[in-house]
């Protein structure tokens, strides 16, 4: 016999008391781990879209920097066009190391259903290209020839098929990147030479023709110098350059960065209450479960039960109901979340990326953690009121 | 072995009112004696039983068990003499609903400070089938009669091999033949073991089991019947 | 174990239920085909499929409330969780839904399949193992 075994017995003994134990633990665990992974996950998200970009400064057309934003991140294409001349402006100015100039550009819409969804596709210029090629080349041998392209992890090549037709042209799909949670996932990236020819073959080949505008470019990326501050170079190129609007790329996202926080804030909020409700009525029902065991209680101490034993034997009753119903909440959302990823993105409006397995397991421990702690401090004054109790009166009803 | 000198319990109730259980009582219970309290209810018999276990404090006067006051001494301590040397029948059922009866006689073993495994099984076991129970190891408490469930408990005060066996009514809810039947039950224990006995119980029939009678009445011990 | 039966019964009426709302067909979407003629698409079938899973479903959890022979419930528990890990397979195997990451199908219906699947077979097991080692007349 012991004690581990006596607060088996007990737990089992009350079904609906362990029952009640057991969900107000799966709650708090699952509750938990739920926020930090959809709130992890959306930073995680914005951080690694980010470095994918890898330009300092972004300069696009005038008043497209919401679309832009919404493109990066949610993968709904966007439209703008500028001259070409830009690349060059901005490229004279001081502090600015490298330009590269990509053109955006996306499928057709409203694509009938099982076939490709709208893409939002990226052209860059192999020739100045500083931010694509170094995350292309962890994917690739060499760089995309004429044909080729690479797409997000959402891009794929529909069944039956070899190839990706993209106003009827056929692209070779090299290789998927790694999933980000934005929408880069849905995007694919080729050279500025098959965007031209991808144009020019449309008129043949497509229903309807992918334009073009001759001499111009979507964006212009642009890489500061060590010495030189990104915000005087963004200032510069507002000042310098009429009609354009220079995107510092740590400063994006902030739309995005607001509503996670205000998520956040939101879900603490929740959390507070969900947990005091939950840990109230834990508490409750170890105070009543204790009290109709206080003859129980007084007859152990008078077997010879130490004050200690008599609260471990409480205490590790809650702890095995807290653990096994913290495991339970913590592996029904986490499965829920890693299946829901899709809609999680749709509804809440921010990125998502899934935690890698390592950073899961510790997230799961944390939470796990947490819910224990939750458990032990509300069984706390009712599991240490009985081990206090004078054994004699404890017998008495 | 037990000593108790002008010793009065008061319990305090809700208020100012205090209730004298114990009144200025004072006995010697020497090793091996078989001693039979009777009382009318609320005599004090059970507070008498608690104050020689230590489970309460006099309010006044000492208590001796083997010249030590248990009630003085540090949980840890005090826990561990009750577990080693007294063995417990309550005066209401006392076995634990989620063990069953093998389990129920194995709980003082829980509490002790060595772990002995197989043998206290073997001893639960055997302990067992000296009360009669030998078909009944595995059943829990509410599938056992009254006069069973008693019988598990006896089994149960005597794992540990007490020294002293203290039985608060151990026959209340019992027929009268039960009644004898566990009332012959302590006499072939006390038999055989040696082990010093104060049992309580309300019926004077009774009182031809023990070698020795005490009565008690609003507290004191009186050689009266009330 | 009351809490499994009706824990079983309320999973199987979702089973049944959130494909009908969730596959592609109730969001308007069907496939034309170049005949002009409108076609049901995989995700439809899957969600018939989980219609009839959900029926006997239903009936392992209704009847698992009434059951007092722990081989009953045994047996119940075994067809519970082989029927549960059928409703994972429907999407996921033997008929599967769009191959469109942005259709509902894709999106809820078939990660909601696999949820309720997965919770379906745990409880069904956790009623198996609990047959085990029980009485029969404890419930
Ligand atoms: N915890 C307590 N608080 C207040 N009064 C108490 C308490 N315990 C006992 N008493 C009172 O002390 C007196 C003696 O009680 P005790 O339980 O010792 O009697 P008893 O002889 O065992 O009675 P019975 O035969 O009914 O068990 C009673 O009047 C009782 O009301
Ligand atoms: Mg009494």
């Amino acid at each position: 016999m012991h004690v581990i075994r006596l607060a088996i017995r007990n737990a089992a003994g009350n079904s609906f008391r362990s029952w009640m134990v057991f969900f107000c633990a799966a709650l708090m665990a699952g509750f938990v781990i739920s926020a930090t992974l959809v709130i992890r996950g959306a930073d995680d998200s914005l951080r690694l879209a980010l470095e994918r970009l890898g330009a300092d400064i972004i300069v696009i057309p005038e008043g497209h920097e919401r679309r832009l934003e919404s493109a990066l991140l949610m993968g709904i294409p966007v439209h703008c066009w500028m001259p070409d001349i830009i690349v060059d402006e901005v490229a004279a100015l001081p502090g600015v190391v490298a330009v590269s100039p990509q053109i955006y550009l996306s499928t057709l819409r409203g694509a009938i259903c099982c076939s490709l969804p709208e893409l939002f596709l990226i052209a860059y210029d192999p020739a100045t290209d500083f931010t694509i090629r170094p995350w292309l080349e962890l994917n690739l041998d060499a760089g995309l020839a004429l044909g080729e392209t690479v797409g997000g992890s959402f891009v794929y090549v529909p069944a039956g098929e070899d190839k990706l037709l993209v106003y009827g042209y056929e692209l070779d799909l090299k290789a998927n990147l790694e999933p980000t949670g934005t929408g880069l996932d849905q995007s694919l990236f080729f050279t500025l030479e098959t965007a031209y020819d991808i144009a020019r073959l449309s008129d043949e080949y497509a229903v309807k023709v992918m334009d073009i505008p001759p001499r111009t470019v979507s964006s212009v990326l642009v890489k500061v110098g060590r010495d030189a501050d990104v915000h005087q170079v963004a200032q510069l190129i507002e000042a310098e350059i009429p009609g354009v609007t220079p995107l510092e790329t740590n400063k994006l996202f902030k739309d995005q960065r607001e509503q996670i926080l205000s998520l956040l804030h939101s879900v603490v909020a929740l959390l507070v209450i969900t947990w005091l409700l939950a840990m109230a009525l834990i508490a409750v029902v170890f105070s009543l479960a204790v009290n109709e065991r206080r003859r129980q209680m007084g007859v152990m101490r008078a077997l010879g039960a130490r004050r200690g034993t008599v609260l471990q034997s409480v205490l590790i009753e809650a702890w095995l109901l807290a653990l096994s119903g913290g495991l339970a909440g913590i592996g029904v959302s986490t499965l829920a979340i890693s299946l829901f990823q899709r809609a999680i993105i749709a509804v809440m409006n921010v990125p998502f990326l899934f935690p890698p397995p390592l950073r899961l397991a510790g997230l799961s421990f944390g939470a796990l953690a947490m819910a224990l702690s939750g458990v032990t401090l509300a069984v706390l004054v009712p599991a240490v009121r009985i081990s206090l109790q004078d054994p004699a009166m404890s017998m008495r009803e | 072995m037990i000593s108790l000198q002008n010793v009065s319990k008061t319990y305090s109730v809700r208020g100012d009112s205090s209730v004298l259980a114990v009144r200025n009582l004072t006995m010697q219970v020497e090793k091996g004696e078989f001693v039979i309290i009777t009382g009318r209810s609320g005599s004090g018999k059970t507070t008498l039983l608690s104050l020689v276990a230590g489970l309460t404090w006099p309010t006044s006067g000492q208590v001796l068990l083997d010249g030590i006051e248990v009630w003085r001494l540090a949980d840890k301590e005090q826990s561990l003499l009750r577990n080693k040397k007294i063995g417990f029948v309550f005066q209401f059922p006392s076995l634990l609903p989620t063990l069953t009866s093998v389990e129920n006689v194995l709980l003082p073993t829980m509490f002790g400070d060595k772990v002995k495994g197989d043998r206290s099984r073997d001893r639960a076991v055997m302990l067992l089938e000296q009360v009669g129970l030998n078909d009944k190891l595995r059943s829990y408490p509410r599938q056992l009669s009254g006069g069973q469930q008693q019988r598990v408990v006896i089994a149960r005060a005597l794992m540990n091999e007490p020294q002293l066996l203290l039985a608060d009514e151990p026959t209340s809810d019992l027929d009268e033949l039960t009644e004898h039947e566990i009332m012959a039950l302590f006499r072939n224990i006390h038999a055989l073991t040696g082990v010093t006995v104060l049992l309580v119980t309300h019926s004077n029939d009774l009182a031809g089991y023990g070698t020795r009678l005490i009565r008690m009445a609003g507290g004191a011990i009186t050689d009266l019947d009330d | 174990m009351k809490v499994a039966a009706v824990a079983i019964v309320a999973l199987a009426i979702l089973i049944a239920i959130i494909p009908i709302f969730s596959d592609c067909e109730s969001q308007g979407r069907t496939l034309t085909l170049e005949n002009g003629r409108q076609v049901s698409m995989k995700c439809h079938w899957t969600a018939r499929a989980e219609l009839a899973l959900g029926v006997p479903l239903l009936a392992v959890g209704g009847l698992l409330a009434f059951s007092r022979r722990k081989e009953t419930r045994r047996n119940l528990g075994i067809m519970g969780a082989v029927l549960g890990a059928v409703v994972i397979l429907m999407p996921t195997a033997l008929i599967g839904v769009c191959v469109n990451p942005d259709m509902p199908c894709v999106g809820i219906m078939k990660p909601a399949l696999i949820l309720l699947g997965v919770l379906m077979v745990a409880i069904n097991l956790a009623v198996v193992v609990r047959s085990l080692g029980q009485e029969d007349e404890a419930a």
